[in-house]
């Protein structure tokens, strides 16, 4: 196995504004584009998400985010999605990424739980023959096979998770985000997830786990990073 | 021609979202997919009431209800392309700050849609002009590059739209107000035929100007394009294209953080 790491953060910093974005006048927003400051100065209303973070995962690897809220856990979530980029230094992510949305935004509430599967999977990544051939699968594993073809506004939450998470566990990426995913699960469906999150792993998934529940983390995660205020600080505190 | 090769790769969740749109639309109505049909009929109605009864002014040589009918599809597809797609982004702010896909999938995927309507009414046209009997000339082979020009020029305006959109939500605010004026300065109801020259020229800034006026030109009168004219207007959309997809592409790794 390379050990050549899936996801490597050197030197990441990441700076936000606290206030609404443009809310100067268009003179502003103008001249700020022109000014392409990456300094690491920050402006008025500005604050460091994420300060000087190096942190890395290799392939068959779950790593753990743990810290309080605003730490920076879902910032680098998203820079791992390159859905966002840092201020400063650099990132590489080797592989597809496949982010387990949160609570069922990824679905569409007038469509049935079977149509969601279609469009959640692609969303993910996933080729729709890939989907047609999973179908099956996903469904069993989500455990909704008698509602699969109600919309999914009238689902409740704990069927939302089932169905995405069953989705995401079958998608193909070799990178799977999961941010604070089991909060709604019962304990019958949390553990198969965990069951489930450790196979991937051994499969050769890299997983970034985000969670406030120390025990589930200790459960699945094979080395825990702690966040504080956009650093990482040592084991423990 | 970059944006086939971003695309590529993603054509599945594009078929997805499109089919999606389609899906979503036409869920607990009754009408369905005629609706399509019954929109710009119910406009041409209007417009046939108007010129016959209340303005009574003759528009064109050949049937009004055909001078109509040409204008109000090609402008319902431009019009339906900017209503879908520039609130799309904004809609849809739990993927985009969630999962990576090139953006431009979101507003083509309501374009698509639009065009998909744009089609089914125009195939029920087709098959009026047939019964009524239209003599069709070769000329009328016009009409598909006139439609590529139509089609690439609502993209580009509507990428434009949506991605000012994120930052700014005036966008969404002034376009039904846009659509509206750009109605008027469009020759859906009127021929521009028999105006001066410097109100024409005035005219035809409006790329639609341009693409509406050939295509009834091609199709009911069976006159061919001025060459010259549809390069230089193909140039012009096709530097517009450029410009605003090159804009898209560049705003669009900050829509996460700004949107």
């Amino acid at each position: 196995m390379s050990s050549e790491p899936v996801i490597e953060f050197k030197n990441v910093w990441k700076k936000y504004r606290v206030r609404e974005i443009f809310h100067g006048s268009i003179r502003d927003d103008i001249a700020r584009i022109f000014k392409r400051r990456k300094s690491r100065e920050l402006d008025m209303g500005e604050f460091w998400a994420l300060n000087d973070v190096c942190l890395s995962a290799a392939r068959g690897e779950c790593v753990g985010l743990f810290g309080p809220n605003g730490s920076g856990k879902t910032t680098i979530l998203k820079i791992i999605a390159s859905v966002t980029y840092p201020t400063l230094g650099t990132v590489s992510v080797r592989g597809n990424v496949a982010p387990l949305i949160a609570l069922g935004s990824g679905f569409h509430p007038d469509l049935t739980g079977m149509e969601n599967i279609y469009v959640n999977g692609t969303i993910l990544g996933m080729t729709l023959r890939e989907v047609k051939r999973k179908i099956g699968d996903i469904v069993e594993f989500s455990e909704l096979a008698d509602f699969i073809d109600m919309p999914v506004k009238k689902y409740s939450s704990g069927m939302h998770l089932k169905l995405g998470f069953a989705i995401a566990y079958h998608s193909s990426a070799g990178i799977l985000l999961m941010d604070e995913i089991l909060a709604v699960a019962d304990a019958a469906f949390t553990a198969k997830c965990m069951d489930g999150i450790r196979r991937l792993r051994d499969a050769g998934r890299t997983i970034i786990f985000v969670t406030h529940n120390r025990a589930l983390m200790d459960g699945v995660a094979d080395r825990v990073v702690y966040l504080k205020k956009g650093e990482i600080s040592p084991a423990g505190l | 021609m970059n944006i086939f090769k971003r695309l590529y790769r993603y054509k599945d969740l594009l078929l997805v979202f499109v089919w999606r749109e389609f899906a979503v639309r036409y869920r607990q109505s009754v009408l369905g997919v005629l609706w399509t049909v019954v929109q710009p009929l119910s406009m041409m109605a209007l417009f046939l009431f108007i010129f016959s009864f209340v303005m009574r002014q003759k528009v064109s040589d050949y049937p009004a209800w055909q001078f109509f009918f040409g204008g109000i599809l090609p402008w319902q597809f431009f019009s339906a392309s900017l209503n879908y797609s520039v609130p799309t982004l904004e809609g849809n702010y739990q993927l985009i700050t969630k999962i990576y896909f090139p953006r431009e999938i979101l507003p083509l995927s309501g374009i698509l849609v639009a065009f998909l309507d744009y089609l089914v009414a125009s195939a029920f046209f087709a098959v009026l002009l047939l019964f009524f009997g239209v003599r069709l000339t070769w000329n009328v082979l016009w009409f598909l590059p006139l439609l590529v020009l139509l089609f690439v020029f609502t993209v580009s305006i509507s990428l434009l739209l949506s991605g000012l959109n994120v930052y700014y939500r005036d966008v969404r605010l002034a376009t039904g107000f846009i659509i509206q004026l750009w109605f008027f300065a469009s020759p859906v109801m009127y021929s521009i035929d028999s105006l001066d020259i410097k109100i024409k020229v005035f005219l035809f800034i409006n790329p639609l100007t341009f693409i509406i006026e050939n295509m009834r030109r091609c199709v009911f009168e069976g006159r061919g394009v001025v060459p010259w004219q549809f390069a230089l207007v193909s140039l012009i959309i096709i530097l517009f294209y450029s410009v605003s997809y090159r804009t898209f592409t560049k705003i669009e790794r900050a829509f996460a953080d700004v949107i």
